[in-house]
């Protein structure tokens, strides 16, 4: 063992240099670490030398070897800490390399790789011992100096200051997760930490428990030792005779978890954890443990008189036989021995549900048991504020290649959104499973669907001159196939012309965002009122530009080519679903409010009459009412609130479209769309042409 | 990992290879006039054992003396069906019987204190090293380069006690054991014993291994490990070529044969925290499962599709719970168990089960919206922990909450009282 001290393993002047830094784990880990105590001077990766890994605290270099890694850094930069992230099979040849380049510069290898061979880690551990190299792990998380705000590895996970407070427990671990789990719990106790220690669990340990109980003794910091413990080797046995032997001046308070593994034959989840001989099982490392502490396992409950026989036992330490026990343990030990707490405030630990919802259940089961939600605790409360506003609560993005959450096919049977496609057939309309397919859930009523149904069909045509009818029967005319043809009405649509329904609805959302509006047929709110607001603001706004002399952006779906002279205006189609909305005594917000809107930039003086409320505002008005309790809970992003009316139109006028082709095809003659070329003007360009010499 | 090896194997592939003398050894499933041959060219005398994955086979008194082909016949047929500690006879085969003078023991590992190999070797051979007592056994660690030489061995026999004529023979014998033993990527070996006859002449007359699948060396050209019929459901044999398929996270679970908790459990050492705590208080959980180390989202989703496949449609509560994780995106793992939940309650029915769930760790609140998101549409009846809450304390509550969900089933069945008329405690 070359260190003297706990932290030499880690302190705050230490530079550390990752392997593998690239990889999916290391650049994670490190960009983390750089954050919390930036103390990562370089990396390297083989093959992938000259990439960086941004950080919040700048950029990491990562070469494309250890030798170069070395050779390429400053004196002052050089690490003396590595962590090696590489690959199983890479690992016994980094390590080579560390050892063969890295020798009196190189402190400790902290390995994090799992599924490293025993054979590999029994040659590092001896060509590192030879070169004077302390080794931990393999298969560590890593360790944190809490004292120094430095950590290397994972310990702490995203927000290490969470859990780890400055301290004065050491806690060593075979399990990575339990450190941090553990440090957490030592909070309830008023207790912080001063080392957060994981040791790994293969077969060999590197860095046994013995040597980090030599080293915790002489911690300043350290007065008390957490230890977490796994069936699997003597390395407890091993510490044990060291301290008996030595005599040791730290109390220890100590978990070993893993009594299943005998009783059941499995194994458990750490590659180390193999019962193999007695020595090595959970049951004789706990008769270990309580026969050093000289003391029974603690018992939650039991009043502990302060006697010179308990002080001498908890002087040595005391096992516990449940994990959450460790608080009052500690708790113990610190009372009876006059330690000083660390934090002030202390909560224990108890039943704490973030969310509670057991319906039914709630009721026939005992009370105890039947949990209301308690209190979130910060930082968490406000993290889950934040996502609320976000849509889906910020749903994890994954590659979706072969992927659908909207179609599935088991081999047996296609369904949309869990819905069996032969179902639908049987008992539902197109538009039903339109509406399925597009917002994930069938319509609630069978007006919904009928309203939806309008859209698809107020969408097919506006008559053969629409400039997406006519792209079908250019098609048409060039002798193209049907789909084709299709293609090119569809490509003959676009945000002026059929996909002005979007606009509307990203108007509509930024008109009504602020006003908390959970059903838009069931909302009784002074539409009027807000429509003159937004018609005055409107006005505004196109005098301020009118004088700037620059556009300024229009309301959209107001206004129609066709209908526009009469004092007021209607788009007939428009008028069709506006009336059956109102025949099956509902209101449309939406709907209502565009008609107000209509009738106050009129009022204002912004329009000379009141303009027509055009077909793509009543689709946007239909397809936001359908998507608006999905957008609403968050269940559904804006964009496709958005795209969702643009689509419905899309879909009916590709189908009038389909109809122009039939027609055109069958009726037309060759090339009739064809322009002649007397008909054709020629405009002169307004630019000299002299500059342009051969 | 590792891969158990028992004599069978060693006699059919490994002594003839490493030079390791060895009784001559016929497989039971020979035909009746080559077992008879073998009888005869043994000196009228065989063993017949069981190639099972289980040591102690003598002392169960499984490994038989057999003196003519009717005894061999009815002793290899009886043999073959023989199971010691759940674990079941693949075939019987007979081995020829080694007169004994002497027996040896001897047994190679890492050794967690020396951190390198160490050969164990008593004179007391064929018993349990830990019964034989200390001064009768010595150990010593062997350089990992350099490996065992026979000056090491000959010293270690002859601080035993070893009759001097037989030191040398014995050394070469344990030199060609660690050759195979690091040949092979083994990661422990015990050959026990080694019978030493009259003559003087050593034979290993019974051997077991772990080889470590980690070591490359494990995969060794021309030998073929038989498989055994061991006693693990189709479930674990499903998550052990899962588990093996990547590196990226765990997969691992072990049968425990329970009834009532589906336990997706997170992180090595919390996974054997929570599984004893839940059989402590009668949770009966089915497995135990570790499905930590940061799996990446499909690995995720493999793993609980798998679990609920097997295990959803006769689990009473499922739990979801793991410590404050350092490094696994909680988000990632919540979704995809989210997503197989949703996949499996479309695919192959309603479910109706409470969900008991505690974590903490990287972007957990994101995680806990995404599987309350699929659990309230699922009207899954459940209660979500933070990390301020022990995963023992969450433990007990599922126990607790499944032990009380069984009492209402229960008063049910004996058709007293509806589901809705049971009164609160």
């Amino acid at each position: 063992m070359k260190a003297a001290s706990l932290s030499d393993l880690l302190k705050k002047s230490d530079r550390i240099a990752v392997s593998n830094i690239t990889g999916r784990e290391a650049s994670k880990v490190s960009a983390i670490s750089q954050k919390y105590c930036a103390n990562i001077s370089a990396g390297w990766a083989l093959g992938k030398g000259g990439q960086k890994i941004e950080t919040p605290r700048g950029i990491i270099s990562a070469f494309a070897t250890f030798e170069e890694m070395l050779r390429m850094t400053p004196a002052e930069r050089k690490p003396n800490k590595i962590l090696v992230y590489s690959p199983p099979d890479a690992v016994y040849g980094e390590v080579k390399e560390i050892v063969k380049y890295g020798e009196k510069i190189v402190e400790t290898i902290f390995i994090v790789t799992e599924h490293v061979s025993v054979e590999v880690t029994a040659k590092i551990s001896q060509i590192c011992r030879q070169a004077n190299i302390d080794v931990i792990g393999c298969n560590t998380l890593g360790m944190i100096n809490t004292h120094d705000r430095v950590r290397i590895g994972a310990v702490g996970g995203e927000s290490p200051e969470e859990t780890f407070t400055p301290g004065s427990v050491t806690v060593i671990s075979n399990s990575g997760n339990m450190v941090n789990t553990i440090a957490s719990y030592l909070i309830s106790a008023g207790m912080g930490t001063s080392f957060g220690i994981s040791t790994g669990k293969d077969r060999l340990i590197l860095f046994p428990l013995k040597d980090f109980l030599t080293l915790a003794e002489k911690d300043e910091n350290t007065h008390l030792i957490v230890i977490y413990a796994e069936p699997g080797g003597t390395y407890e046995h091993d510490a044990i005779e060291m301290m008996k032997k030595n005599g040791f001046s730290k109390p220890l308070v100590v978990y070993v978890a893993g009594e299943i593994a005998e009783k059941h034959g499995i194994s458990l989840g750490h590659a180390g954890a193999v019962v193999e001989g007695r020595k090595s099982s959970a049951k004789a490392k706990e008769e270990a443990f309580d026969e050093y502490f000289s003391i029974e396992a603690y018992k939650p409950g039991k009043h502990y008189r302060k006697t010179e026989q308990l002080t001498k036992a908890l002087s040595r330490g005391i096992r516990v036989q449940v994990l959450h026990h460790i608080p009052e343990a500690v708790t113990l030990i610190v009372n009876t021995l006059g330690v000083k707490k660390d934090i002030g405030r202390t909560k224990s630990l108890h039943l704490n549900p973030w969310f509670s919802n057991l319906g039914d259940l709630g009721r026939h089961i005992p009370a105890e048991l039947s949990l209301a939600p308690g209190t979130i605790p910060a930082p968490y409360s406000g993290q889950f504020k934040e996502q609320m506003r976000t849509f889906l609560h910020g749903m994890v993005r994954q590659p979706m290649k072969n992927a659908s959450h909207s179609s599935s096919n088991d081999g047996v049977t296609p369904r949309i959104y869990g819905y069996s496609l032969m179902d639908i057939m049987k008992t539902r309309s197109f538009t039903a499973a339109l509406i399925l397919y597009w917002t994930g859930e069938l319509p609630r009523d069978q007006f919904e669907e009928r309203l939806a149904e309008m859209t698809l069909i107020a969408s097919l045509t506006n008559g053969p001159g629409t400039i997406s009818a006519q792209g079908a029967k250019l098609s048409a005319s060039a002798g193209n196939n049907p789909n084709t043809a299709m293609i090119a009405n569809l490509a003959s649509i676009g945000i002026v012309h059929g996909g002005n329904g979007s606009k509307a609805v990203e108007f509509l959302i930024n008109c009504f965002e602020k006003l908390d509006i959970k059903d838009i047929y069931e909302e009784s709110i002074d539409v009027k009122e807000l429509a003159s607001r937004i018609a005055d603001d409107f006005k505004k706004k196109k005098q301020a530009a009118k004088e700037a002399g620059l556009e300024y952006a229009r309301i959209p779906c107001l206004g129609h080519p066709v209908f526009r002279d009469d004092p007021v205006n209607y788009d007939p189609r428009e008028q069709v679903i506006y009336e059956f909305i109102k025949k099956s005594g509902k209101v449309n917000i939406f709907f209502e409010f565009y008609h107000h809107l209509a009738q106050a930039l009129k009022d204002n003086g912004s329009t000379r009459n009141v303009l027509a409320v055009n077909l793509d505002a009543a689709i946007a008005c239909v397809w936001i009412g359908i998507c608006w309790s999905r957008l609403h809970d968050k269940q559904m992003t804006l964009k496709r609130a958005i795209d969702i009316p643009f689509i419905a139109f899309a879909l009916g006028r590709v189908g009038g479209g389909a109809g122009e082709f039939l027609d055109h095809h069958d009726f037309g003659t060759e090339m009739d769309m064809r322009i002649p070329v007397k008909e054709c003007r020629a405009l002169t360009r307004p630019r000299k042409l002299k500059s342009y010499k051969a | 990992m590792g891969l158990r090896v028992a004599e069978f194997t060693f006699l059919e592939y490994f002594a003839s290879s490493y030079g390791i003398p060895a009784p001559r050894h016929l497989a039971g499933t020979a035909e009746i006039a080559e077992i008879k041959k073998a009888i005869k060219e043994w000196g009228g005398v065989a063993l017949v054992k069981p190639d099972l994955l289980s040591g102690r086979r003598g002392k169960a008194g499984y490994v038989v003396t057999v003196r003519n082909i009717h005894e061999a016949l009815r002793e290899i047929k009886r043999v073959s069906s023989l199971e010691i500690n759940g674990q079941m006879t693949r075939i019987a085969y007979l081995v020829e019987k080694i007169p004994a003078k002497l027996e040896m023991y001897t047994a190679i590992t890492y050794n967690t204190e020396f951190l390198s190999p160490s050969i164990t070797v008593s004179l007391e051979g064929g018993v349990d090293i830990e019964d034989v007592a200390d001064e009768k056994k010595i150990t010593i660690p062997v350089d990992i380069y350099r490996g065992l030489d026979a000056y090491q061995a000959g010293e270690v026999l002859s601080k035993l006690g070893c009759p001097q004529n037989l030191i040398s023979i014995l050394s070469r014998s344990m030199i060609s054991f660690w050759d195979l033993f690091i040949s092979t990527g083994m990661e422990s070996a015990e050959i026990n014993p080694w019978i030493i006859t009259p003559e003087g002449k050593p034979y290993a007359c019974d051997f077991k291994a772990v080889i470590d699948e980690s070591n490359y060396k494990s995969r060794i050209p021309g030998v073929i490990f038989p498989e055994y019929p061991e006693n693990i459901t189709d479930f674990e044999e499903e998550m052990n070529a899962w588990d093996a398929s990547s590196h990226q996270g765990q997969a691992h679970v072990s049968d425990l044969g329970g009834t009532r908790i589906l336990p997706i459990l997170f992180g090595g050492g919390a996974s054997t925290i929570i599984t004893e705590t839940l059989e402590a208080l009668g949770g009966s959980p089915l497995f135990l499962s570790d499905f930590g180390g940061n799996p990446p989202y499909e690995r995720m989703l493999g793993t609980a599709r798998r679990c609920f496949d097997y295990h959803l449609a006769h689990a009473g509560l499922l739990l979801i719970l793991g410590g404050k994780a350092n490094n696994t995106f909680i988000d990632v793992t919540f979704q995809a168990i989210a997503d197989a939940l949703m996949s499996y309650a479309e695919e192959k029915g309603p479910v109706n089960i409470p969900v008991v769930i505690g974590r903490g760790g990287p972007r957990l609140v994101k995680g806990i919206l995404a599987i309350k998101q699929v659990l309230e549409y699922l009207k899954l009846p459940h209660v979500i922990f933070g990390p301020d809450t022990p995963v023992t304390l969450v433990a007990e509550y599922a126990a607790g909450l499944i032990n009380a969900v069984e009492q209402i089933k229960e008063d049910q069945n004996e058709g007293s009282q509806s589901l809705g008329s049971v009164k609160k405690e």
